[in-house]
């Protein structure tokens, strides 16, 4: 599946969804590639993004992290926060 | 260097006086240059949703992104954000450090005791850390 993860403010990434598995994939020590299944964080590692410093939204909505990717269209924006 | 216009000043010390003792926050929208000169043209003001209002500052991501889209229609860019610290430090905190997030924006501190407005661009060629702007008026 064809993935367009959209960092706001900065860049609009094209991934491939099987690419992506596989780097997830050969980034655990056990499993076999043709299981994985990548989630959200993955795609942020691809980007090179951590999942603390960003939200993942899909139609608008924030989705946990480490569900498996569903949607063809990801948001990815920068947390606003601090004292 | 951030021109933050008188109105746009005002409007944002007024919600700090008016939020105190909590912390108020806010987007900034208008012209966004990493190194040079950013200009704000619209303040957005948004929620602060942290647990602890007092001493923390959050925005919801679903109210970021649609203000985000709220921008970007009007032909602006993301140049930053604005909180306040109602009994200082009229600079970034150790809280502000750690959870920077924005390479290269302006991140506007409304300090009302003592009274100051500044702004530090985030940094992360080494570790991240805020860099002093001057802030201009119109």
């Amino acid at each position: 599946m064809h993935v367009t993860v959209d960092v706001k403010g900065e860049d609009t990434y094209e991934l491939e969804l099987e690419a992506v598995a596989g780097a997830a994939a050969d980034g655990e020590a056990t499993g076999d590639p043709a299981d994985a299944t990548p989630t959200y964080a993955d795609l942020l590692r691809e980007v090179e993004l951590s999942p603390h410093e960003v939200s993942v939204l899909v139609d608008g909505r924030p989705v946990p992290e480490d569900q498996p990717v569903e949607s063809d269209h990801v948001t990815v924006l920068r947390l606003i926060k601090g004292g | 260097m951030i021109v933050l216009p008188a109105d746009t000043r005002e409007t944002i010390l007024e919600r700090a006086r008016e939020g105190d003792p909590d912390e108020i926050c806010g987007v900034l929208g208008g012209e966004y240059e990493p190194d040079g000169k950013s200009r704000v043209h619209s303040q957005y003001p948004t929620e602060n949703v942290a647990e602890t209002p007092r001493t923390r500052y959050e925005i919801d991501p679903e109210e970021q992104l649609a203000i985000f889209e709220r921008l970007e229609n009007r032909g602006e860019e993301i140049v930053g954000f604005y909180h306040s610290h109602p009994r200082g430090p009229p600079r970034p905190s150790a809280t502000d450090e750690a959870q920077a997030t924005w390479p290269d924006r302006s991140y506007v501190i409304v300090s009302l005791e003592p009274l100051v407005i500044g702004s530090w661009r985030w940094r992360t060629e080494s570790d991240g850390q805020f860099e002093r702007e001057r802030v201009g008026g119109d």
